[in-house]
């Protein structure tokens, strides 16, 4: 335990000081993607009501964090194992975990811009007030790293780091368009609805809504619960997967 | 013995033999080189022995300890210099160094203290605060070498540390294997460039197709061209090349050069014969040598490929 207390910040500031380069080139494409995903509902519903667009808004949040955790981090990650990069970094005599704990908070640091410029660009082209409540921080954090563990556990756990691409193309597309973040998980078909209960991003997007709007979200339990379980898993995979030895 | 490795076999999933029933020892305080051509199972041993790879079977020990079962002891006791490109970006080379060095315990004004002793040591000292995406290969390489070198563990694991590097910061960086050599560190070096390895290491093995072929000291692989010159011939461009002579033995091709083994007794036979391909037009130019611990590398690993066409061993 001492050892990870005298790394973790030292492995913090070498993922910092890595990631600067890259820092912001990733602020404006986040802040693109947010101000782009604010307006760009304008114009998909041109008489767009205050109730929907907060509706839409207030999914933001858990869309960005899940582009981030699931497109953004097995692609970083698919190409630093190409390039050789985990040889070296394995090697030192640095806990794996605290190499992975580093990592995840610079990627949630890196997040963080992108979902408040979406939630004040929104509420603000889009007339209406939130409500944040203190809630909203451990539900931001849970989400964040959810997304990160499944990133890395889909990234270090295939075999080629090129599949971890595709993949990351894969979810994209799904979590855009089959994931009721951003519409009502009634809208769906009853068989993609049933599926949609037991992966995480329904509830995510349930616990950021309505932690964002004042309102106790519907069953929040079971909403922790779920994504709990799949951040749980997901660490579990990607630290077994960072520990393997080929 | 510091290390010991008795009987590695590391067998890869699609039935890929990497290594092959190796065992090798390396002695503390020495240097020991591992040289071998293309896919000899050279980076395989050694991630093998800082536990980036399992063996397939076989035993690994650091200072007693079975580091397979505990690869967290070999990653204290050893540091690393990897042959693929340190993760620099964003770094400058002091971060990079100081960090590297943190990492491996040692005290932030010591660090310092050596970090800045390793750069003007190598003379990259102009780079200093430059980031790590700015550098040269051969810079890199070098920052990479500080990286293993500014808290040197036990055994300091040297894979290809002069690829990319000018002549003129080799030698810098063999001064720097010496120095860790000095201070009590063991070396175990890969190394592309066999004629340095001759003068850097104190024993050897040499490994091809997964297997250890010989160990021993540099002046003993020698012993059996003993007796023995090497003529090496550089054929003029666009020259057809000539059939040598019955008197030369082991003439290895390397594409524009001919390196033949010459016994004491023929060598005015073969001078007489290089000055007739030189005054012909075939020979650009020849010399005459004592024999080197190349010769005995490719008597040993017994095929020309093994050897680049500028004379080093491959990875």
């Amino acid at each position: 335990m001492g050892r990870w207390v005298r790394d973790y910040p030292l492995m913090l500031k070498w993922q910092m000081l890595s990631n600067t380069p890259m820092l912001v080139l990733m602020f404006i494409v986040e802040a693109l993607i947010a101000v782009g995903y604010v307006i760009g509902f304008g114009y998909i519903i041109p008489n767009i009501t205050t109730q929907s667009a907060m509706y839409l808004i207030t999914g933001a949040p858990v869309l960005i964090l899940l582009m981030v955790g699931l497109v953004l981090v097995p692609q970083v990650v698919a190409m630093a194992r190409k390039e050789g990069t985990f040889e070296y970094l394995w090697s030192l005599p640095v806990p794996r975990s605290c190499f992975m704990a580093a990592d995840a908070t610079v990627w949630t640091a890196i997040t963080l811009p992108g979902v408040i410029l979406a939630l004040v660009v929104g509420s603000w082209h889009y007339h209406f007030a939130l409500h944040v409540s203190p809630m909203v921080v451990p539900t931001f954090l849970l989400v964040t790293l959810t997304g990160i563990f499944i990133g890395y556990a889909v990234a270090h756990s295939v075999p080629k780091p090129e599949i971890a691409g595709v993949i990351s193309q894969v979810l994209v597309f799904v979590i855009l368009i089959f994931s009721p973040i951003y519409y009502p998980i009634e809208q769906l078909p009853n068989w993609l609805a049933s599926i949609h209960r037991v992966l995480p991003f329904y509830y995510m997007a349930n616990l950021m809504r309505g932690y964002l709007t004042g309102k106790t979200p519907a069953s929040v339990g079971l909403a922790f619960a779920v994504v709990g379980a799949w951040c749980a898993a997901a660490l579990i995979v990607a630290f077994v997967a960072i520990r393997r030895r080929g | 013995m510091l290390l010991e490795i008795e009987h590695i076999s590391k067998v890869y999933r699609k039935g890929c033999v990497a290594n092959d029933d190796v065992s090798l020892s390396v002695r503390e305080g020495e240097v020991f080189g591992l040289l071998g051509p293309n896919g000899a199972g050279k980076t395989t041993l050694v991630n093998q022995i800082i536990g980036l790879l399992k063996p397939t079977s076989g035993t690994i020990r650091i200072d007693g300890v079975d580091v397979v079962e505990d690869p967290d002891f070999a990653r204290q006791a050893c540091s690393f210099q990897a042959q693929v490109q340190v993760p620099i970006t964003g770094l400058t080379i002091l971060n990079a160094i100081e960090l590297a060095g943190r990492v491996r315990g040692g005290k932030k004004d010591e660090v310092k203290a050596r970090a800045q002793e390793l750069i003007d040591a190598l003379d990259i000292g102009e780079w200093a605060k430059k980031h790590g995406e700015t550098l040269s290969g051969g810079v890199r390489r070098l920052v990479s070498f500080c990286m293993a070198a500014v808290v040197p563990g036990r055994i300091v694991i040297l894979d290809e540390p002069t690829n990319d590097i000018d002549p003129l910061r080799r030698r810098l960086l063999w001064q720097e294997v010496a120095s860790l050599k000095k201070a009590g560190s063991s070396v175990l070096l890969i190394t592309h460039s066999i004629l340095e390895a001759e003068k850097a290491v104190d024993r050897l093995a040499m490994i091809d197709l997964g297997k250890v072929l010989g160990t021993g000291t540099p002046a003993s692989f020698k012993e059996h061209d003993a007796g023995y010159m090497r003529l090496e011939l550089v054929i003029e461009p666009m020259a057809q090349k000539p059939q040598p002579p019955e008197f030369l033995s082991k003439t290895v091709d390397l594409g524009s050069r001919l390196i033949s083994s010459v016994a004491e007794k023929d060598i005015d036979r073969a001078m007489a014969w290089a000055s007739e391909m030189k005054d012909a037009g075939i020979a650009e130019e020849f010399s005459l040598s004592p024999a080197t611990l190349e010769d005995a590398y490719i008597r040993m690993i017994g095929r020309a490929d093994a050897l680049n066409n500028d004379g080093e061993a491959g990875v």
